[in-house]
């Protein structure tokens, strides 16, 4: 073990090098998440401009050196806005997804460890919720809630709730035929102590796979909210608020419609290849589990010439 | 056959029933705010407490929800707290413009995904596999409403080939109408797409390593009729379930499309409810697209019994 600074910086390097050669992916979703993640917890440091800087004389300016990426309506800087806009996804999508992951996790475990009619009851509600179309149930929470973004989050943890239920009450099941959970059970351990800390820590992976999805999802549907008018309101800016307020302006000021989506795009695309890289690397069966085809490509005819076997046509 | 018909709506039924109750406690909970929005702000407490009397929100739940139901098994979804109209005549006019929208959008959706899901598991791990795998990844990644404005930005402002929106019914003028939902189809259809093409990849690659492949291989068959003929068939099966509820999804996608290109179906009437808390409104216009969600599933359900026999019910020994 190099206890040399130069060492771990070398170690540091190679395991980076080792990532991006064996998951190339999962580096760079790593790399998105990590910047809109910075950008939301750092975005009063890197942003140029305030985002709330109203000046009407600089409306609508194309982009140039001083607006990187133009201006809206009332003169603010775009960057600056849609830096700032980051800091609600990631706040919205940590606690929305947090709440499905805990009320899905608690549900489907529960239901798959004590069975019965308890599991058959909570799986049909599930199955319920999980009937609803997300958004129209998102669309409709809101209504009854009121239109904020403490709500915009609630409601959208609601919805991942099924999904995270599902996923921990199919895991939970698997786990619970292993010998350890019977012993377990034989030496006289609670039940709240066997879920707790034989059950949860093997049904972990898969949760946090779909946590990655999940995270991918809730940052889509509080932008679909705020441009509905219904998550963030103005002039607080969200990716979603920000698009919907450049519907207006589109023949004039179309990077209005494009910079704040690509922010989401990039935010989104990383989540997702984060958890399809997490999955790949914390389940390997996922993997190289997955049997090939029988017939890759075209098959070719075979026939054997003056001893050695030949390829005569497709 | 039959049988299997029969069960699934047995199912279907009670489903419909609980979500009606879901959704009508869920619009109902908030006291008060419906008449606030219907009288206005500085509406006096006598004026509320007679409109709640007036349209019966001040009886139990239970009994409105009842009142409600059977008003509603009668094609009576009430009238709407704004402008006075009767619900349900509206939706039946709205309802079209939905269902053109949503099955426009499917078939985009499948056209996409089908091929080029069979494609990318043909040549699994090949080049072919790996850029389709990467495109399905990156239109997942883009949410339709972005998409449609990327769309409006290009091909109706820029280019000028389609109408950024508004709607010209089928009957009317047809080629104005596909003109004007091509646009609508496509931002929901692009996005809904990737994850059926990752479906349909996923069980075409399991369904060419299966032995029956292997036979049909082995006596001689045809490498193009071996993947269209014996595996899709088997691979649509797994790809059907997940394609109903996306269907379901493109239903809920369709109130954010609809206000982008100013569609007038079902899913503008979910927002308006919303913004008036037009509770009558708000209640026919969910429960619609709830509903067409639930037999979008059901039929597929039934379909899926069709393709793969041994899905059929099979009838326990007596």
């Amino acid at each position: 073990m190099s206890t040399h600074p130069a060492g771990r910086g070398i170690r540091a390097v190679a395991v980076v090098a080792f990532a991006w050669r064996r998951h190339r992916l999962l580096v760079i979703g790593a790399a998105l998440v990590v910047s809109v993640v910075a950008s939301a917890a750092l975005a009063g440091w890197i942003a140029p401009y305030s985002p709330y800087d109203v000046n009407i004389a600089d409306k609508l300016r194309p982009p140039n050196a001083a607006h990187w990426f133009g201006t809206d309506e009332y003169g603010r800087d775009v960057l600056s806005r849609t830096i700032h806009a980051a800091r609600i996804s990631i706040k919205v999508a940590t606690v929305a997804v947090s709440v499905g992951l805990v009320g899905g996790t608690v549900i489907g475990s529960v239901a798959a460890y004590f069975g019965g009619s308890l599991d058959v009851g909570l799986m049909r509600l599930m199955e319920l919720l999980f009937s609803f179309p997300a958004i129209l149930l998102a669309i409709v929470l809101m209504a009854v809630l009121g239109t904020n973004i403490l709500n915009a989050m609630t409601a959208i943890g609601i919805i991942f709730i099924p999904g995270f239920s599902r996923l921990a009450r199919a895991a939970t099941q698997g786990v619970m035929r292993q010998q350890y959970v019977e012993a377990a059970y034989a030496i006289g351990m609670s039940d709240l102590r066997i879920l707790g800390r034989e059950v949860l820590p093997n049904i972990a992976t898969p949760l946090i796979v779909e946590a990655m999805q999940a995270f991918a999802y809730a940052v889509i549907l509080e932008s679909s909210l705020s441009f509905l008018g219904l998550g963030a309101q103005p002039p607080e800016p969200s990716w979603g608020n920000m698009l919907n307020s450049g519907r207006g302006f589109m023949d004039q000021a179309p990077w209005l419609g494009v910079v704040p989506g690509l922010a989401m795009f990039f935010g989104v695309l990383g989540f997702n290849l984060l958890g399809d890289g997490l999955r790949d690397v914390l389940d390997p069966r996922m993997r190289r589990g997955l049997p090939g085809p029988m017939i890759p490509g075209p098959m070719r005819v075979h026939e054997l010439k003056g001893g050695r076997l030949q390829t005569v046509g497709k | 056959m039959l049988r299997l018909v029969a069960l699934r709506l047995a199912a279907f039924v009670p489903t419909l029933l609980a979500t009606s109750v879901i959704l009508f406690v869920a619009v109902n909970v908030v006291p008060g705010s419906a008449a606030k929005a219907a009288l206005g702000i500085d509406a006096t407490p006598q004026a509320i407490a007679r409109f709640e009397h007036d349209q019966g929100l001040d009886r139990p739940l239970h009994v409105q929800y009842l009142d409600w139901l059977g008003k509603a098994l009668r094609g009576d979804f009430g009238t709407s707290f704004q402008n006075h109209l009767p619900v349900g005549p509206e939706l039946l006019t709205r309802l079209p413009v939905t269902l053109e929208l949503a099955i426009l959008a499917f078939i985009v959706a499948n056209v996409i995904a089908v091929p080029l899901g069979a494609a990318a598991a043909r040549s699994h791990r090949h080049r072919t596999d790996q850029v389709v795998t990467l495109v399905a990844t990156v239109m997942g990644a883009v949410p339709n409403f972005w998409l449609a404005t990327l769309l409006i930005l290009t091909f109706a402002l820029k280019l000028g080939l389609f109408p950024a929106g508004g709607f010209v019914s089928m009957a009317e003028s047809p080629l104005r109408n596909l003109s004007l939902m091509i646009m609508p189809a496509l931002s929901l259809g692009i996005v809904s797409s990737a994850l059926l093409l990752r479906i349909m990849r996923a069980g075409m690659i399991e369904v060419l390593a299966s032995d029956y492949i292997r036979t049909a291989v082995a006596k001689g068959a045809p490498a193009p009729r071996v993947v269209w003929h014996h595996a899709l068939r088997n691979a649509l099966i797994p790809f059907l379930t997940v394609g109903a509820v996306e269907f379901g999804w493109l239903f809920g996608g369709v109130v954010i499309i609809e206000d982008i290109f100013l569609l007038p179906g079902i899913g503008q009437l979910v927002l308006v409810g919303i913004i008036n808390r037009d509770y009558p409104v708000l209640l026919a216009s969910t429960l619609t697209v709830t509903v067409a969600v639930l037999t979008a599933n059901m039929l597929v359900d039934v379909l899926a019994g069709i393709l793969d026999p041994r899905e059929v019910f099979v009838r326990p020994r007596t």
